[in-house]
């Protein structure tokens, strides 16, 4: 039972913070936020609370943008651009452990739907996989190619896990996308969405784009990617919102969505638990969020959002997106019957 | 330096030509006559024992190349060197100044003096120039169609381009006005008082930017005067200033008060916005007080119109003779007098009491014996100084100039003939024909060098040999291969390309070219290259 | 008519200066102004005075406008500073961006100025600005540096072109120019084909009647050319003399010429094959050359384009500053790495940086350069200059003196006289060797 429905998008609280939140997580039933900053530090905020305020975690923390943010059970794993993992108390607000995970940025960090894994992806080009409770490496996945076709380092921006936690899918800046066996380690499938990076070899000669990215549908048999389509002027985010959808098995692309209407990065995608449709945000100098239909691709809604979104969480009741973006985090409702009296968006400083 | 003393310097320059005006030989002697007149008294005085007259060869050549924009075809060429009439050079002049090949050459030397090679201005602006320079339109006119002409005549709209090319850039609009009608280039004098010459100052500059402060484009690519505005300015001392409307003279001019009311200012405001962004506004509101009017106004009103007068005489002449009298030429003031003075001021003078009649002007100066001397110094001594004009000043071809001349020098000496009834339409299709190639090469101006480039175009690009040198009969190596013997080529490849026949020297030098070569056709395409670039083909002499 | 004071007069100006202009001063001849340019041109003196310097420049042009954040003046952990650590160099008190790890090796050859505030951040402007030292004048078209390079550095009858310019991507490309120096002075431009323009023979034409149709071409030319004292005329007899030796030189734009180590040690990438034929340029006596990489306009997504455009300057920077230095060039070759202006210290919403002219970094290695010198300061968030604030004329007054050209020459356009660097500039002695 869903109590979503996406044409009821209301962005109901934003909360202005320090720096660009890069990454967020949300403990389950609750509206408390754990969200990565441009800072290099990591912070709690009760987006419950009248005027929300974000609260630093302390201790030793990150050295770079904090990029990755996932929560297993009550524990916290943050990765940074530093390249190191840190797994911290989210009641103390403390680190727990630190692990140096790899040599160039980690790009994002997830846990697995039944919290026994992360899984984190970096500019190495490696996928790691770690045991969320002890921080011992499992596996390294190893696929991607360090450089571009075009003599340039790559970037391996986005990974996810299916929601029986068993597979695995990574995607990197040319638009290559490998399905893994998370167990084994064993990749599984290869995907090319080529469009998603746009190589200017003549005006200006270096790339933008790349898979920024990826989700399994509910039924873990879909994989979609996100990120932006071709571009003209690779000096500005000008290209239209992308997402692909394959059936990762028949290595067939099921769904090609150009939308226009809102260009830039799709930054996150979600599927949720049920229900016909899936969402992603993302942006260019501003944000958005879009609905499509699940089934055929189309849009079901799709809105502005205050800031350029890095990363979102939808809640545990899937009709509340928590969104990280440029200087604000919002909180985004979406439920068909509202749940509470209707509160009046407010704005915290 | 206080004003006064400013003014007095300025009034000397500007006065010397009436001190001297008593002393000017009488306006009745022809151009020509009063050229040679004070060229040759500066001669006897310096004791320089001038140059000899050109030969028919070189001078034919060097009239064409200034009356008609190209050498000239190897009949025109023979026919004035076989001539015996007394009077054959007044006649050439007058033949060519009457021909259409004239209008358009002037009106390219016109275009580069007043648009300075830019490219981007409108066909219209070419047009109105060709129709002006067949019509011999005054120059004064011409002044005031480009600065103030009607934009509703379509056919005086070509004119104003002058100012529309400009109108976005205050300084170039005044810097090029300026210079171009004034010989006075005050952009030195725009950030502090002109460090060099007394009579520029800051407020000059200002004042004279005050003229065109008004001007804008409309969205229709029109141009218009807005109803008030100021140029304002930071002193040297950091005394913010409003500049007056001033000539370069220093006569200012004072606009007439009326009073506006709030409203009436906002609404003018508003329908200026509205010209500069709706492409269907209306005609353009003409405000009651239009700064360019007085500016044309003032520049030709009797004692400053020898300001503009000067300018012009000055960059006709050094069209001509490749100096001006003043030099350089957007450097006319007191500190930089003229070599010749007197000669200026005569010329000056015959020009405004003849209706700025540029092609009198022009007639004048090719008929004087300075234009006609010869370009080579066999002297031993070093060459006299070029302000002299003791010996003929070798100048480079413009692009034009030069295309067209390659383009007659490497066909068949049969293939243009500008005595026929069609020539001004075969004239025209050669002005299109040679503007690709003019392009590629660069407007000369002062110092003028020749880059590697163009060497290394004449040397090795395929559309050079493809094009100058092909062997069809249209084509001068196409003519001479079917010559019988080599003296024969030799002498027609001379004639063509220089307007000339080859020495003795010239012409062993060539026979012993090709006695070494193994393909005779290959062989005459390289000796047409050796002459095609020769320097005497890439100048004026 | 041999000017004796030429050598060992400090006052070489005077007859550098007539090269250029025909003084209008009254009285002064002209023609004897140009004879003296033709005789300065001959001169075995001038010749060997210049011969001796063999001084180059090498230009690396970031156009666009690389960040000075993720290069030379990082400001790690600042909320201006971005995601990238600073890192050691070899010069103990310096850290440059690690997007510069190559670089930060080899900074003993470089100095760093990270106090240019230069005013104007429009690509346009900007252009102008650093590539004459001045702002643009309506009246007078000034010389780049190219050309004023050129003309100070280059030999009358240099065999090999003197002004190289590469600049192969569209976006910003601007062929620059010798302004009023004239086109002796012009830029062979390279931009798609690396191969010069006009400088093959034609297969149809034998070599040996290239050369003898040439030979034939002088010796009429000459007959005309004696007699008429003139510089245009002299240039253009040059220009055509010029031709055998600038095709001789084509092979020297040929990379294929290399053997693949020396290519493996510039790296694959468009820059720095770029970068390798301006070694062998450079080698072979062009005065000055240009590489030009486009385009560092990240107003989105500024990190990922500096990761990619870093990698590879830090690459072909390095290589070129390694193999100048193998080769015994280094310190007869100045390496100026500069764009039109920096990037803002805000990050906007796109992840990227606007442009910025008000505190920005260039490079300076080689000649005349003190090796690991950092001059200026700017704040802590890189908003404004702290100490040594250099605008862009002050910048030419030390690269001219890094070269020993005295930077308060003047030229003379008409009777104006121009200083060659802007008024009121001089060098920043702290970084000159």
């Amino acid at each position: 039972m869903t109590t979503a429905d996406p044409t009821k998008f209301k962005v109901a609280k934003t909360a202005r913070v320090k720096g660009i939140a890069m990454c967020v997580a949300n403990l389950p039933g609750t509206q408390r936020l754990f969200f990565g900053s441009s800072d290099f530090k990591v912070y709690e905020i009760d987006m419950a609370a009248e005027k929300p305020q974000p609260v630093e975690f302390t201790g030793e923390g990150h050295q770079s943008y904090v990029t990755g943010a996932a929560l297993a059970g009550n524990v916290l794993v943050t990765g940074s651009y530093d390249g190191r993992l840190i797994w911290w108390d989210i009641e103390k607000r403390e680190p727990i452990r630190s692990v140096q995970a790899h040599g160039k940025w980690i790009r994002n960090v997830i846990a697995s739907p039944d919290g026994k894994v992360i899984a984190s992806v970096a500019d190495d080009m490696l996928c790691k996989l770690w045991d969320a409770a002890s921080g011992n490496p499992l596996q390294t996945l190893v696929e991607h190619k360090p450089m571009t076709p075009h003599h340039f380092p790559s970037m391996l921006f986005a990974v996810a896990f299916s929601p029986d936690s068993q597979l695995l899918a990574t995607g990197d800046k040319v638009g290559h996308i490998a399905v893994w066996d998370a167990a084994s380690g064993k990749k599984v499938s290869e995907l090319e969405a080529p469009v998603m990076y746009t190589w200017d070899p003549k005006q200006r000669r270096h790339s933008i784009g790349g898979i920024r990215s990826l989700a399994f549908t509910a039924d873990g048999k879909q994989v979609a990617a996100g990120g932006i389509g071709t571009i003209g002027n690779i000096d500005h985010l000008d290209g239209p919102s992308r997402v692909e959808i394959f059936d990762w098995a028949a290595k067939t692309r099921v769904h090609e969505i150009s939308d226009t209407k809102f260009k830039g990065l799709v930054e996150q995608i979600v599927f949720p638990k049920s229900g016909n449709w899936f969402v992603c945000a993302g942006g260019d100098n501003g944000g958005f969020a879009s609905f499509y239909d699940s089934q055929t691709g189309k849009v079901v809604h799709q809105d502005k959002v205050p800031m350029h979104v890095h990363k979102f969480v939808l809640n545990d009741t899937q009709d509340t997106l928590f969104a990280a973006g440029h200087d604000q985090i919002a909180v985004v409702e979406f439920k068909a019957v509202p749940a509470a009296p209707a509160e009046t968006p407010a704005t915290a400083s | 330096m206080n004003l006064a003393r400013r003014l007095s310097f300025l009034s000397l320059f500007l006065l010397s030509g009436n001190l001297i005006a008593a002393e000017l030989v009488a306006p009745d002697f022809s151009i020509e006559k009063a050229i040679d007149h004070y060229i040759q008294a500066r001669l006897t005085e310096r004791q320089v024992q001038p140059a000899p007259a050109a030969d028919d060869c070189t001078l034919v050549r060097r009239t064409s190349l200034d009356l008609q924009g190209r050498i000239p075809t190897v009949t025109e060429t023979k026919q004035f060197v076989d001539s015996t009439d007394a009077d054959k050079r007044v006649k050439l002049v007058d033949a060519m100044l009457a021909s259409p090949d004239f209008a358009y050459h002037f009106r390219n030397q016109l275009d580069t003096l007043l648009m300075l090679g830019q490219n981007g201005a409108p066909g219209e602006w070419r047009e109105y120039l060709l129709k002006s320079a067949r019509q011999n339109r005054p120059w004064n006119l011409m002044f005031r169609d480009m600065l103030i002409g009607n934009e509703d005549d379509p056919e005086a709209k070509g004119a104003t381009a002058f100012v529309r090319v400009r109108a976005k850039e205050l300084d170039e609009l005044t810097n090029d006005t300026s210079s171009i009608f004034f010989g006075v280039n005050v952009s030195c004098a725009k950030c502090h008082d002109h460090p060099l010459v007394e009579d520029w100052k800051q407020d000059h500059y200002f004042g004279m930017a005050s003229f065109f402060q008004r001007t804008y484009v409309t969205k229709k690519n029109g141009i218009a005067e807005k109803f008030s505005g100021e140029v304002k300015f930071k002193t040297t001392k950091g005394e913010d200033k409003i500049a007056k409307l001033m000539f370069l003279t220093g006569t200012t001019i004072e606009e007439p008060v009326i009073q506006v009311s709030a409203e009436e200012k906002k609404k003018q405001d508003e329908e200026v916005k509205k010209q500069t962004q709706d492409d269907k506004a209306g005609p353009p509101p003409i405000p009651p007080f239009s700064p360019r009017t007085k500016l044309v106004e003032v520049a030709l009103q009797s004692g400053n119109d020898q300001f503009f007068a000067r300018a012009i005489v000055n960059r006709i002449w050094a069209m001509y003779l490749g100096r001006g009298l003043v030099h350089p030429l957007d450097q006319m003031h007191s500190g930089n007098p003229a070599s010749h003075p007197e000669l200026l001021e005569w010329l000056s003078r015959d020009l405004i009491q003849h209706q700025f009649d540029l092609r009198r002007l022009v007639r004048g100066i090719v008929l004087s014996q300075t234009y006609a001397r010869s370009s080579e110094w066999n002297a031993s001594s070093e060459p006299p100084a070029a302000d002299i004009f003791a010996v003929a000043l070798v100048r480079p071809l413009s692009p034009r100039q030069y295309s067209m001349s390659l383009r007659i020098a490497s066909s068949s000496p049969e293939a243009y003939k500008p005595a026929t009834e069609d020539w001004q339409k075969r004239r025209d299709d050669l002005e299109r024909s040679c503007e690709g190639f003019a392009n590629q090469f660069e407007l000369p101006g002062e110092n003028f060098q020749v880059g590697v480039d163009e060497a290394l175009l004449f040397s090795n690009s395929p559309q050079f040999t493809d094009d100058y040198l092909r062997d069809s009969g249209d084509r001068l190596v196409g003519v001479i291969k079917a010559q019988p013997d080599r003296g024969a080529q030799i002498n027609t490849a001379y004639w063509s390309a220089l307007s000339r026949a080859p020495s003795a020297d010239e012409v062993a030098a060539c026979e012993q070219f090709m006695a070494k070569r193994t393909e005779p056709v290959a062989g005459l395409r390289q000796m047409v290259w050796a002459l095609l670039t020769s320097p005497e083909l890439r100048f004026n002499h | 008519m041999v000017n004796t004071r030429f050598c060992g007069s400090p006052d070489h100006g005077v007859t550098r200066r007539s090269f250029l202009s025909v003084p209008a001063i009254a009285g002064v001849s002209a023609f004897a102004a140009n004879m003296r340019i033709m005789d300065a041109l001959k001169n075995p003196c001038l010749a060997g005075e210049l011969k001796r310097q063999q001084k180059s420049v090498i230009l690396l042009w970031l156009g666009g406008g690389a960040s000075q954040f993720e290069t030379w003046d990082p400001k790690p952990g600042r909320p201006t500073g971005g995601p990238f650590r600073s890192i050691a160099t070899d010069i103990p008190s310096v850290q440059i961006s690690e997007l510069m790890p190559k670089m930060a090796q080899r900074l003993k050859t470089t100095a760093i100025i990270r106090s240019l505030n230069t005013r104007n951040a429009d690509h346009g402007g900007g252009t102008s600005l650093m590539e004459t030292g001045r702002a643009v004048e309506a009246a007078i078209d000034y010389p780049d540096l190219g050309a004023l390079i050129a003309r100070e550095l280059g030999r009358a009858d240099s065999q090999v072109p003197d002004y190289v310019s590469m600049y192969s991507e569209t976006e910003g490309r601007h062929k620059g120019g010798a302004g009023f120096l004239g086109a002796r002075y012009a830029p062979t431009f390279l931009t798609e084909s690396m191969i010069p323009p006009n400088i093959r023979r034609q297969e149809s034409l034998a070599d040996v009647d290239h050369q003898e149709r040439a030979d034939l071409q002088k010796l009429l030319a000459k007959r005309f050319s004696d007699k008429r004292y003139n510089a245009s005329v002299a240039s253009h007899g040059m220009a055509y003399e010029r031709v055998r030796g600038i095709m001789a030189s084509e092979k020297l734009f040929d990379i294929n010429q290399e053997p693949q180590t020396a290519r493996d040690f510039y790296g694959p990438t468009q820059f720095q094959e770029q970068c390798l034929i301006a070694r062998r340029l450079v080698e072979a006596g062009v005065p000055f050359v240009k590489v030009a990489r486009a385009w560092w306009d990240s107003h989105g997504q500024n990190f990922e384009t500096h990761l990619e455009l870093c990698a590879d300057l830090d690459q072909g920077m390095s290589a070129l500053l390694d193999d100048l230095k193998q080769r015994g060039l280094l310190d007869s070759t100045l390496v100026i790495t500069l764009a039109e202006f920096g990037r803002t210290p805000n990050i906007n919403a796109s992840l990227g940086r606007d442009h910025f002219a008000s505190a920005w970094s260039c490079t300076l290695s080689g000649c005349g350069v003190k090796g690991g010198a950092v001059y200026g300061k700017t704040d802590p968030d890189g908003h404004k200059v702290e100490e040594g604030e250099m605008k862009s004329g002050d910048l030419f007054a030390t690269i001219f003196a890094a070269l020993g050209i005295d930077y308060k020459k003047e030229y003379h356009v008409g009777a104006r006289p121009i200083p060659i660097v802007d008024f009121g500039c001089k060098p920043v002695t702290e970084i000159l060797a």
